[in-house]
C-alpha cells in the first residue's frame, strides 16, 4: 500500500471497494494488528497503536470485532463458547457472561442454537454466529472481510439488511470490505473505492455510485 | 497391470508380509502336540512373576508417553510456530536419540550415571553408586524412552500445528494474547494428532525391549524374547508377546474409532500461505536457553559421554574390525529396504491419499497398527512361519530382514507420501490422464516427479529406522548374517565399556548422515507441510 490515508468517524459505516488483491484485506489486518505497517501510523481513539514496522499495541489490546472472510468459528466450541471465549479472556463474571451471550443470540436469532457446534450451522447461522462473537465484546469498531461473499443472491441480500439494522441499534463504528458495489452502496454510508494499495475515491455512498455512472456514461 | 490391480497387489503384500506372520503366530501357539490347546496361555496370568511383568510394562509405557508428550508439544510448538532462534538445529538435535536404537542411548547415560560413569570421577563413588542404582530399573529406562520418544510427538505438534487454519487463531488474537490462543484454540484443534502422538509413543515403549533388558527391568518384550531365544520355548514367547498385541489392537483401534469421529471440520490452512510466527518478546532469551539446557541435557551430554569414553583411535580400529563386516550388511539391508518400503509406501500412500480403493481406510490402518506392533513380536511371527524346510530361501537369507522391515515400517513411507501428495494439485494427474497417459505414465512422469523431495525424505526416513532396527533383526537374522545393531547388542554383555561406546558412536555416525540430509530437505521443502 503506498500513501495510503484514512480516517474513519465514531460510528459511521464506511466500506471498502476493490478488485481483489488490491490491498483492501490489508487494511483491516493492519487496523486489528495482525501486521505492522512499513511506513507510517495507525492511530486508534488517539493512541498510536503501530508505527513504523512495530506493533505497538497487540491485536487484543484495540478493543476491535473482526468478521473473516471465511468467518473462523472456532469448530470444537459450540456457539455460545465461541462467543464465550474473549469475554472469559477479559475476565468478565459467569453471570455477566452467561447474559451478554444470551442477549446476544437473541439480537441475531440464534438463541435455540447456542449449543450447537459451527460444522451443525447453516452457512446463514454461522454468519449470525461470527457476527455475534465480535459483537459480544462491544468493540470500538467491527472489521468485516467479505463475510457475505460465499452466500447465495437471497441470503446475502437479507443479512446485508441484517447488518444495517445491527448497526443502527447498537451504534458501532463498521468498516466493511467487499468487491461488491452493491453491497458497498447498501452497507456503507461513506465508500472508499482502492486500486492498487491506493485510495482512489472516497465520498458519500451518492456520490461515488453517481461518480461510477458518470465514468460509464 | 491397471490402478486398482497395482493398489490392490500392494494392499495385499503388506498383508502377506505383516499380517500373515502375526496370525502364523497364533495359530502355533494355540497347537501343542499337534492338539488345538491353550496350555501356552494358561500360565499367563497365573503366576505372580506374570502381573510384574504387566504392572513393570504399563508403568513403564505410561510413564514415558507422559513425561514424553508433556515435554513434546509444547516443545513442537515452540520449534514449529515461534521466533526462537536455531529453530531447524533444536528439530535436528532432538531428532538424534530417535535415529539412533535405543540402547544406544541407554549406554550414553550409563557413561554418566554408572559406577565408572562421568559422575563417579566428578561427584565420587557414592553418588554414583545412587545413581547407577536408580538407572537400573524404571526411572532409568523412562529417562532413555522419553529421550529417545520425544521427537515423535514434538514433530507431530510441529507439523499439526503448522496446518492449523491462522484465521482461527486470529480471531482468538483480538481478545487475548497468545498463550490463551495456543491452549484453547491451537492445542484442542491438534489434539487428534497430539493423541496419536501418545498412543505411538506408549505402544513403542510397551514394545521396547532392548533399554529394559540392558537396563534389567522385566517387561513383557524381554520374556517373550527370552522364551524364544534362550529356551527355544515357541508357545511361552507367543503368550508372553499376546498381551503387547492385544493392547496394540486395543489402543490402535480406540484411536481409530474415537479419535478419527472427534476430528472437527476443521478449515486447513489456504494453500501458499505461511502459519503466522509467534513472536516471542522478551521471553525469546529465557525461552531458548530452557530449550538449549534441555537438549544438552537429553542429548548432548549423553553423547558427549559416550564420545569421551571412546576418545581413541586404536579403540575405533579394534571396533572397525570385529564389527565392519555387520555394518557394511547394515547400510546395505537398510539402503534396500529403504528403496521397497518407498514403492510399497508409495503405493499405499497414493492409496490412501486418493482413496482409490474402498478399502482405503483399512490399509491406513494396517500400516500404523503393524508400524506399532513391537519389533519381538512381528519377528517372532516372521519366523513362526518361514522357518519351514520349502521356505529355507526366505528363512536363511537376509530376505526376511527385509520383510521384517517392509512389515514395520511403511507407515512411514506411506504417511510421508500422502503429505507429498496432498502438495500436489489433483489437476496435475488429471491433465496428464486427459491427455492419454495410462496411470503408470501418470506415476513415473508426473506424480512421482512432483513428489520427489517426500520421496526422497522417505527413503531417508525409512533408511534411519532400518538401520537403527533391533527389535525385528534380532530375531530374524540369519547365521553369520547379523547387522550392527544387533552385533553391538550381544557384545555388550562381555565386552568393554570403550568398545562398546565406539560401536555405538560409529552406528549413531550412520544415521547422523542421512538425518542432516533429511534437514536440509526439510528446510529446502519448508516443512514438509501435513506429512503426518
Amino acid at each position: 500500500m503506498v500513501d495510503f490515508s484514512l480516517a474513519v468517524e465514531k460510528g459511521e459505516r464506511l466500506t471498502i471497494l476493490g478488485h481483489s488483491g488490491c490491498g483492501k484485506t490489508t487494511v483491516l489486518r493492519l487496523l486489528a494488528g495482525f501486521v505492522a505497517p512499513d511506513a507510517g501510523t495507525i492511530v486508534l481513539h488517539g493512541e498510536r497503536v503501530s508505527a513504523e514496522g512495530k506493533i505497538l499495541k497487540d491485536p487484543e489490546e484495540r478493543n476491535l470485532g473482526m468478521v473473516f472472510q471465511d468467518l473462523a468459528l472456532w469448530p470444537h466450541l459450540t456457539v455460545s463458547s465461541n462467543l464465550e471465549f474473549g469475554l472469559r479472556a477479559r475476565g468478565v463474571p459467569r453471570r455477566e457472561r452467561e447474559e451478554r451471550v444470551r442477549g446476544m443470540l437473541q439480537l441475531v436469532q440464534m438463541e435455540d442454537r447456542a449449543r450447537a457446534r459451527p460444522a451443525e450451522l447453516s452457512g446463514g447461522e454461522q454468519q449470525r454466529v461470527a457476527l455475534a462473537r465480535a459483537l459480544v465484546l462491544e468493540p470500538l469498531a467491527l472489521l468485516m472481510d467479505e463475510p457475505l461473499s460465499s452466500l447465495n443472491l437471497e441470503l446475502n441480500l437479507r443479512l446485508r439488511r441484517e447488518i444495517v439494522r445491527l448497526q443502527e441499534e447498537l451504534g458501532f463504528t463498521l468498516l466493511y470490505v467487499t468487491h461488491s458495489r452493491e453491497e458497498a452502496f447498501e452497507i456503507g454510508t461513506r465508500v472508499l473505492v482502492m486500486e492498487q494499495g491506493r485510495v482512489e475515491r472516497i465520498g458519500s455512498a451518492a456520490e461515488i455510485r453517481a461518480g461510477i455512472k458518470e465514468l460509464r456514461n | 497391470m491397471g490402478r486398482r490391480a497395482t493398489l490392490t497387489l500392494a494392499v495385499l503384500v503388506l498383508a502377506a508380509v505383516g499380517l500373515l506372520p502375526l496370525a502364523g503366530m497364533l495359530g502355533r501357539s494355540l497347537v501343542v502336540e499337534g492338539r488345538l490347546s491353550l496350555a501356552s496361555y494358561e500360565g499367563l496370568l497365573a503366576s505372580g512373576r506374570q502381573w510384574t511383568l504387566v504392572r513393570h510394562s504399563f508403568a513403564l509405557a505410561a510413564w514415558t508417553t507422559i513425561l514424553a508428550t508433556a515435554a513434546g508439544l509444547p516443545l513442537g510448538i515452540l520449534l514449529g510456530r515461534t521466533d526462537l532462534p536455531l529453530r531447524h538445529v533444536f528439530v535436528l538435535l532432538f531428532s538424534i536419540p530417535l535415529a539412533a536404537p535405543p540402547y544406544v542411548t541407554a549406554v550414553s547415560w550409563l557413561a554418566i550415571l554408572g559406577r565408572q560413569g562421568l559422575l563417579a570421577t566428578s561427584l565420587g563413588p557414592a553418588v554414583a553408586g545412587w545413581t547407577a542404582t536408580q538407572f537400573f530399573g524404571l526411572p532409568g529406562c523412562a529417562l532413555v524412552l522419553v529421550a529417545t520418544f520425544l521427537p515423535i510427538p514434538m514433530l507431530l505438534a510441529m507439523v499439526h500445528s503448522r496446518t492449523v487454519n491462522p484465521r482461527l487463531e486470529e480471531a482468538g488474537r483480538l481478545v487475548t494474547g497468545w498463550t490463551e490462543v495456543l491452549r484453547r484454540i491451537t492445542v484442542p484443534l491438534i489434539l487428534p494428532g497430539v493423541l496419536l502422538a501418545a498412543t505411538l509413543v506408549f505402544l513403542l515403549s510397551l514394545g521396547e525391549f532392548g533399554v529394559p533388558m540392558y537396563l534389567r527391568y522385566d517387561v513383557f518384550p524381554v520374556e517373550s524374547f527370552t522364551q524364544f531365544s534362550a529356551f527355544l520355548n515357541f508357545g511361552a514367547a507367543t503368550a508372553a508377546a499376546a498381551p503387547l498385541a492385544v493392547v496394540t489392537f486395543v489402543l490402535l483401534g480406540l484411536e481409530w474409532g474415537l479419535l478419527r469421529r472427534e476430528i472437527r471440520h476443521i478449515q486447513p490452512r489456504p494453500e501458499g500461505e505461511a502459519p503466522p510466527q509467534i513472536a516471542l518478546g522478551k521471553a525469546r532469551r529465557p525461552v531458548f536457553c530452557a530449550v538449549t539446557a534441555l537438549g544438552v541435557l537429553l542429548v548432548v551430554l549423553p553423547f558427549a559421554a559416550l564420545f569421551i569414553q571412546s576418545a581413541s583411535p586404536g579403540v575405533y580400529l579394534e571396533a572397525l574390525t570385529r564389527a565392519a563386516d555387520s555394518l557394511l550388511r547394515s547400510l546395505t539391508y537398510a539402503a534396500l529396504g529403504a528403496s521397497l518400503l518407498v514403492l510399497l509406501g508409495g503405493l499405499l500412500g497414493y492409496l490412501i491419499h486418493t482413496r482409490a480403493l474402498p478399502f482405503w481406510r483399512g490399509a491406513d490402518l494396517m500400516t500404523l497398527l503393524l508400524f506399532a506392533m513391537p519389533g519381538s513380536v512381528l519377528g517372532i511371527g516372521l519366523v513362526s512361519l518361514w522357518n519351514r524346510p520349502g521356505t529355507s530361501f526366505i528363512y536363511a537369507t537376509p530376505v526376511i530382514i527385509l520383510l521384517g522391515y517392509l512389515a514395520q515400517y511403511t507407515a512411514l513411507t506411506s504417511r510421508i507420501t500422502v503429505g507429498a501428495l496432498a502438495q500436489i494439485p489433483a489437476a496435475m494427474e488429471e491433465a496428464a490422464q486427459v491427455a492419454g497417459a495410462g496411470w503408470w505414465r501418470r506415476m513415473v512422469w508426473i506424480v512421482a516427479p512432483l513428489a520427489r523431495q517426500g520421496l526422497m525424505a522417505a527413503w531417508l526416513v525409512a533408511f534411519i529406522f532400518c538401520l537403527r532396527d533391533l527389535g525385528i533383526s534380532m530375531l530374524v537374522y540369519p547365521p553369520g548374517r547379523d547387522t550392527l545393531p544387533v552385533r553391538t547388542f550381544t557384545l555388550m554383555a562381555n565386552s568393554p565399556a570403550h568398545l562398546i561406546a565406539a560401536l555405538c558412536v560409529i552406528l549413531i555416525a550412520a544415521t547422523l548422515v542421512p538425518l542432516g540430509l533429511l534437514g536440509m530437505i526439510w528446510k529446502r521443502s519448508g516443512g514438509f507441510r501435513g506429512s503426518a
